[in-house]
């Protein structure tokens, strides 16, 4: 192998003074714009070792062996047999909203349960009711006050689609184990057992601090109720998620590509240490963890490159970091698409460029293990909400990719190829780098206290924007062919929103009379009497506060009452100032 | 003549949404631009991003939202602006705006809406142009 590569390493001098150089003075360039990667460009590639078979450690070339999925014909999931997923992300209003939008879904054959978007006041553990939210209510996803809201909505699910039949998602962080019991509470009152229950709570905190804004008590407490989570839905809900983290939100903040890797391994780590700590066996609960989505980009090649060293890396932190002995725990289980075009790549201008975009995105997910999955829907960045054009023609991207390209019939394509290898390699090593600066400063926590990862993150997103300003990034359409004589091409839609905008500018009135209804109507004795419990149990820091949760949404007890007690016990997060 | 004085900029996220990498990029982009500029952070109520641009001395607030409420939230930081007298201090805004909903923020006081895409160099200017020194 040494002959060769020394003779290949000769040829490539041959070829750049011979062939290139010639060329290059032809077009009056200095410099190649193009690269061209040989054998010589991929250190030691030992197949069995770095890449393997899809579905085995290190998992390279692939989570799970095969691809079974299918489009589902409604909605934009992937389904396969035997497997039961949530539908598309949704939720909006007061939960009355949510619950008749369902109907109506099921009414045009979706049989999925839901994946729910909460509004803010909910994910930040504030009720409708609060003066303070005024205006938020109801607006990103469904107002969730009290366990009537989860009656509501789930009230189309019953039968043969009852809480035992489907699964369902929350996308819900520091107060995930207060919603995570607001369903263990919904299913006793409707007699189904607890270990029956599928779902996926993104209960991802630490990102929170770092990305998404949506904290309530700092990280150490928040740590303590990643504890919790681990220990009791290993106990008692093992067909839920414990977490479905992921670098997603950290790229789209502005991180690098090497630091969304970095930041999620360093998130994953930092909660698999909660469960080690708690004296369980790695294998126990490592194989419920999920990840949402990294981030993407429009650099087609990176983001393949990107997904395969992030199997990579996730395998090794559970085998060699962690011992987990089960392959189980070492899978990156992700959700419903790869590599991606990067949400934030999505423009106002010319949107249905985000077609194109979306598109790219889609075939670098096929090729690295996903599915593909063209996202988002184009007009993204027009509003809140899809407008069901873009989202035909999202879905009808996936079936193209599918049915027409053949994409998913092959498993790694792009495995062996000297590029893809290198580049999986070199972005794996970035990620080792910056993830040694992160365990050195002592761990994931320590470095959000310290403040060193979110000045990372606004600076990356800094130096983005100049990049953008002086055109060395292009922007099709935004920073580059803007002239004259470009079309400005404009977009119909027609049809209505499946959500109701008049319900969704009302829903804030109704939610905030509906809870006036249940404080009247409920015991208010008992609520206080659990309040005062929850407050002496939230301070012994051994006690798990899950099944105090169940007993408090049973009663009635609102989110916020709830938060209120843990912000008392635990203090408030005060972010770092940055700028 | 005297030492022009910089342009005093308050950047403010008013309301529960936590999606600051535009706000903190702008900030930090106004900043380059040769102004002053202060980020007020997360969750602020938008009565009191009124009362800190008065008290700060600001020519300038810029609003973030992108979870969709900026139709009852912006108007909430005008209002009392108005009510001191300080409509002189000149209000734009951002995030995710549909195209519809501008009209009515400008006509609530919103001077104008930078959404996604706005380069950092289109805002700095439209702030030296329209700006109202008092």
């Amino acid at each position: 192998m040494d002959n060769k590569r020394e003779e290949i390493l000769k040829k490539r001098e041959e070829w750049e003074e011979r062939t290139l150089k010639p060329a290059l003075k032809r077009f009056g360039l200095k410099e190649s714009p193009t690269k061209f990667y040989t054998p010589v460009d991929v250190k030691e590639h030992n197949f069995l070792e770095k890449e393997g078979f899809p579905g085995q450690y290190p998992f390279t070339a692939g989570t799970y062996p095969t691809f079974p999925y299918q489009p589902a014909p409604r909605r934009g999931i992937h389904v396969a047999p035997g497997i039961v997923r949530a539908a598309t992300y949704s939720g909006y209003g007061a939960p009355e909203d949510s619950r008749d939008y369902y109907k109506e879904m099921q009414l045009r054959g979706q049989r999925a349960g839901p994946n729910l978007a909460f509004d803010l006041p909910t994910q930040c553990g504030y009720d409708s009711d609060n003066p303070l939210v005024r205006g938020d209510v109801g607006k990103t996803g469904v107002a969730v006050d009290t366990l009537r809201d989860f009656e509501i909505i789930y009230e189309p699910f019953q039968g043969d689609l009852n809480l035992d039949r489907i699964a369902t998602n929350w996308t819900i962080n520091a107060p995930a184990n207060i919603i995570i019991a607001m369903y263990a509470a919904l299913a006793e009152k409707r007699g189904i057992p607890l270990n029956k229950l599928r779902a996926t709570p993104q209960n991802d905190i630490l990102k929170e601090y770092i990305a998404r804004g949506t904290y309530i008590l700092p990280p150490r407490p928040s740590m303590r109720m990643m504890r919790d989570s681990i220990v009791f839905l290993t106990k008692y809900m093992p067909g839920v998620n414990i977490t479905s983290i992921g670098g997603y939100h950290i790229r789209e903040a502005g991180a690098t590509r090497e630091q969304d890797l970095a930041y999620s391994m360093a998130i994953l780590e930092a909660y698999l240490q909660e469960g080690v700590n708690a004296g369980l066996d790695v294998d126990s609960f490592a194989p419920r963890f999920s990840v949402n989505a990294f981030g993407g980009s429009m650099e087609f090649f990176k983001e393949i490159a990107f997904q395969r060293a992030a199997r990579r890396m996730w395998a090794k932190i559970l085998k060699e970091k962690f011992g987990a002995k089960n392959e189980r725990s070492m899978l990156l289980r992700q959700s419903l698409m790869a590599a991606h075009m990067g949400y934030f790549n999505c423009t106002t201008r010319r949107p249905l460029n985000n077609l194109t975009r979306s598109v790219v995105g889609g075939i670098a997910s096929a090729l690295c293990g996903g599915p593909p999955r063209c996202y988002p829907p184009y007009d993204e960045a027009l509003g809140l909400g899809w407008s069901l054009e873009a989202s035909q023609l999202s879905e009808d991207g996936d079936r193209i990719l599918q049915y027409e390209a053949k994409l998913t019939e092959v498993m790694d394509p792009l495995a062996g190829s000297y590029y893809i290898e290198a580049l999986t390699d070199e972005i794996e090593e970035a990620a080792w780098k910056e993830l040694e600066k992160i365990e050195s400063m002592g761990g994931m926590v320590d470095a959000i206290e310290k403040g060193y990862v979110q000045r990372e993150i606004a600076k990356s997103a800094h130096e983005y924007q100049q990049r953008v300003e002086s055109g060395e990034e292009l922007r099709v359409g935004v920073n580059c062919f803007v002239g004259e004589s470009e079309l400005e091409v404009t977009i119909n839609r027609t049809v209505p929103h499946p959500y109701n905008p008049e319900r969704r500018q009302e829903a804030e009135e109704r939610q905030i009379a509906a809870l006036a209804e249940v404080k009247r109507v409920r015991d208010n004795h008992a609520v206080a009497q659990l309040l005062r419990e929850l407050k002496a149990k939230a301070k012994k820091v051994d006690e798990n506060l899950i099944p105090h949760f169940i007993e408090c949404n049973k009663a009635y007890v609102t989110g916020q009452e709830v938060c209120d007690v843990l912000r008392e016990v635990f203090g408030e997060y005060g972010p770092v100032a940055l700028v | 003549m005297s030492e022009e004085k910089k342009v005093r900029v308050l950047i403010a996220k008013p309301g529960l949404d936590g999606h600051d990498r535009g706000a903190k990029v702008l900030a930090l982009g106004l900043k380059a631009e040769g102004m002053e500029v202060i980020y007020t952070g997360l969750r602020q109520i938008p009565e009191k991003i009124a009362q800190a641009a008065i008290q700060e001395g600001v020519d300038v607030v810029g609003l973030s939202c992108l979870s969709g409420a900026h139709n009852s939230l912006f108007p909430r930081v005008v209002e009392p602006l108005k009510e001191a007298g300080m409509e002189d201090i000149l209000v734009i805004g951002g995030g995710i705006i549909p195209e519809e909903d501008i009209p009515f923020l400008k006509e609530k006081g919103i001077s104008e809406i930078f959404g996604p895409g706005t380069s950092i160099k289109e805002i700095a200017d439209y702030i030296r142009q329209n700006i109202k020194r008092r």
